[in-house]
């Protein structure tokens, strides 16, 4: 057993209402430098869509992540002897334009015009060449166009379909959507860290936070094209890639990342794991149908003793462990079995897991007419609006198993505590309901006070990064002592 | 008196010895002068053995006062820019052939040059007669030996490096020939004939031949199989440098044609645009209801 700590993430899609406001944190803080206009570290997608980069998911294209051949692991970008005859230009890269070419709006038109009969307006022009363009795709360029027939029809998790559930679903009275907000998954098979020829992407030891040396980066672009999520990116001003660094200055000084700190609907919870590092490559390797289970067994319980020991002997603080036996996320996907990784399929083992999202009350047209209300309090999972294949496709490799267990859980819970607080709803038939979720009235309770009742400390257990031990390892504090005042180790650079 | 029969022979030994050294001195500038003429003059020039692509030198002072020769000799082009009535005939003789200037010529070198050929006219057989060529008809043997000196299938003698390196001729084959030096297709013709050519094969006179092959000369047998190579590629036809012309734009362009077709191939499931495509299909979707 090779105990190592990650810190994890959960992201609770039935509370998301699509806002944008992580987006907008996370560009303030770290891409509204030149070269990362295009960049969203952290973007919401509406789902059914095609998000961003366009059709993303779509690695028939892309190329990203991992396959099983003869047992064997391989990326689909990329192999060794590609490496190289590709260095120069990487054909499974895509160009700027399935992003969107970023532009802003020439305002000074507004002030400089001459006097004339027309109001002066500001023309776009594009933040990359500085020329007028035609502004036709943007980050979220599909928001919330759940039925469109370009960008919802194309969406790759419609595969598997039957053709009723595909019209059910641009019908305009049964139209739907949901917010799929996305950052880097700091996976524990990371494509991205695979495919650098310069070795300039790794995976933190202490938290797994996967991070591209700036230094060494030789801008080859391998990882872009590796990476299966899209989340890495080319910074065409300074020649590097660049990537969600999980705020790690914050991380590691306390704060919850911008995009978590900044989340309007309180979607987001962040805390340690403890995972057997050993069997990464065996849980890479299974079946489709068994990669969630997998993935969840090489999550260890950071109370039992002997994950405990094994964690103090490979280095891990005290702290961090206490941390992590206080971890949401731990709740959430372990013990609890409601969240799921994104697209396992990839097999990079994304740390990043999501609340499948309840969908709206069931709405049934009667003589032409909208009826929006069930006659139930709430729906048949089996009869929600977003088909459940769809779901599976997105969080269970295709399977829907795991998706119809977390969902009857929620909806168990939301019929316990409606019997609880309004009282319309027997008890007897709640308690049927929790016990038929696998779910008890603790649980219950527990699920309920996290997802609905949820302190800033509740939401994020952040470990002590313990900086002041960390930087003992390179430095000798006192050689520097009564030498140094405010400043720098390493002048901050960043940028052009 | 002791005195006086103390300096008598010591006088003696100072003349003598002095006399030796001028001697000697003058012996080995001339000595000195003549290597010079054999690098540099005598691929051009004889003294008493007839024109070669320059003029005989026998008796050249006679022609022409020293000041006027020291002055061609130091900057022949510049010469016959000015205008000069005799160096624009020398040009008209030498049917155009302009005098190289020869590296490490000074006025000084000029001088002793001069002296050199003065003295060597005087002689009944100069030194410089210039090289004996035989005079037999080439044979296809030759042509064949001096085809494959050119192209290196056989090395020189000398070790030198074989003339394809630098130079090309048309019916090579491939790509020819390097393009780094003339063409030498016509230089048959160019040297005005087998002697001129042969002597001048026997010692290159250009900086860059001469920097080659000084250390490593062509033997008689050798220069004769060249020279028989040369004049057989005269007799070639002129269209066939425009059809090689040709054929090295169509290899080029097929070439490329294949490369970029491989290219494809290997590069076969590279990234294509997804969001146009996209957008496009859905705009031709609609135009057809």
């Amino acid at each position: 057993m090779n105990v190592r700590s990650q810190i994890s993430m959960v992201f609770h899609l039935d509370k998301c209402i699509g806002c944008h406001t992580c987006s907008i944190a996370c560009k303030n803080v770290w891409t509204d430098r030149r070269g990362t206009e295009y960049m969203w570290w952290n973007n919401v997608e509406t789902k059914p869509g095609t998000g961003y980069p366009t059709k993303w998911e779509d690695q028939e294209k892309y190329r990203g992540g991992w396959e099983k051949q003869d047992d064997r692991l391989r990326l689909k970008s990329t192999t060794k002897f590609r490496t190289v005859t590709d260095i120069f230009h990487n054909p499974s890269g895509a160009s700027m334009d399935d992003y969107y070419e970023p532009w802003t709006y020439k305002y000074a038109d507004l002030f400089n015009a001459p006097e004339g009969s027309d109001q002066p307006t500001a023309m776009p022009i594009s933040m990359v060449t500085g020329e007028y363009i035609n502004v036709e795709a943007g980050p979220n360029w599909d928001d919330d166009l759940g039925g469109s027939p370009v960008y919802a029809a194309n969406d790759p998790n419609l595969e598997g379909l039957t053709e009723v559930q595909r019209q059910q679903l641009f019908a305009i009275e049964r139209l739907v959507f949901f917010y799929f907000p996305r950052i880097c998954n700091h996976c524990l098979n990371p494509g991205c860290v695979a495919a650098c020829p310069s070795g300039a992407l790794y995976k933190r030891g202490e938290d797994g936070i996967v991070l591209i040396d700036q230094k060494r980066c030789r801008g080859w672009r391998a990882c872009v094209a590796a990476c299966p999520y899209k989340k890495t990116f080319y910074n065409w001003s300074t020649g590097k890639s660049e990537k969600c660094i999980l705020c790690f200055p914050r991380v590691e000084t306390g704060q919850a990342p911008a995009c978590f700190h900044s989340c309007v609907g309180r979607i987001r919870y962040l805390g340690v794991l403890l995972y057997d590092a050993d069997r990464i490559e065996d849980v890479a390797r299974s079946e489709d149908a068994g990669l969630i289970d997998a993935h969840r067994s090489m999550i260890l319980n950071p109370h039992d003793p002997a994950v405990v020991e094994a964690a103090r002997q490979n280095g891990i603080h005290d702290a961090v462990i206490q941390s992590a036996q206080q971890s949401p996320v731990y709740k959430f996907v372990k013990e609890w079995k409601i969240a799921l990784p994104p697209h396992i399929e990839f097999r990079t083992l994304p740390m990043l897991f999501y609340v499948p999202p309840m969908s709206p009350v069931m709405a049934s047209s009667e003589e032409g007419m909208v009826k929006s209300v069930s006659d139930d309090f709430f729906h048949d999972i089996e009869q929600a609006r977003v088909p459940l294949q769809f779901l599976g496709n997105l969080f269970g490799a295709g399977h829907q198993a795991k998706v119809v267990y977390a969902l009857k859980k929620q909806k168990a819970i939301r019929t316990y505590r409606r019997a609880l607080t309004v009282g319309d709803i027997s008890m007897d038939v709640a308690r049927r309901m929790l016990t038929e979720a696998d779910c008890s009235p603790e649980e219950a309770e527990a699920i309920y006070n996290l997802t609905s009742l949820c302190t800033f400390d509740d939401r994020f257990v952040i470990p002590p990064a313990h900086r002041e031990e960390a930087i003992e390892m390179m430095l000798d504090p006192h050689e520097h002592r009564a030498s140094t005042g405010f400043g720098f180790v390493d002048a901050p650079k960043r940028g052009l | 008196m002791r005195r006086a029969s103390r300096s008598a022979p010591n006088i003696l030994r100072r003349v003598v010895y002095v006399a030796a050294v001028v001697l000697a001195t003058a012996h080995a500038r001339a000595q000195e002068a003549a290597d010079y003429f054999r690098q540099n003059c005598l691929s051009c020039h004889t003294i008493g053995g007839g024109r070669l692509s320059g003029p005989d030198l026998k008796n050249v002072s006679s022609r022409k006062d020293r000041a006027w020769l020291v002055k061609f000799m130091l900057d022949p082009k510049g010469m016959i820019e000015t205008g000069d009535p005799y160096a624009a005939e020398l040009l008209r003789d030498a049917r155009g052939t302009v005098m190289p200037l020869v590296a490490g010529m000074s006025r000084q070198r000029a001088e002793s040059l001069l002296d050199l050929i003065d003295a060597e006219s005087l002689l009944d057989k100069s030194q410089f007669v210039g090289i004996t060529i035989s005079d037999r008809p080439f044979t296809q043997r030759d042509i064949d030996l001096g085809k494959e000196i050119f192209v290196g299938t056989t090395s020189l003698t000398n070790a030198g490096p074989s003339c394809i390196s630098c130079h090309t001729v048309p019916g090579l084959g491939g790509f020819g020939g390097g393009t780094l030096a003339p063409d030498l297709t016509t230089v048959f013709e160019r040297y005005e004939g087998r002697k001129t050519l042969a002597t001048w094969l026997s010692a290159p006179a250009t900086p860059t031949m001469q920097s080659v092959y000084k250390s490593k000369p062509l033997d008689p047998d050798e220069v004769l199989a060249m020279v028989a190579y040369f004049q057989h590629t005269l007799q070639r036809n002129p269209e066939d440098a425009s059809t090689a012309r040709l054929n090295f734009v169509l290899i080029g362009l097929g070439g490329a044609v294949l490369l970029l077709g491989l290219f494809d191939v290997f590069w076969n499931k590279r990234f294509r645009a997804v969001r146009r495509p996209l957008i496009h299909a859905s705009k031709l979707e609609k135009t057809h209801e």
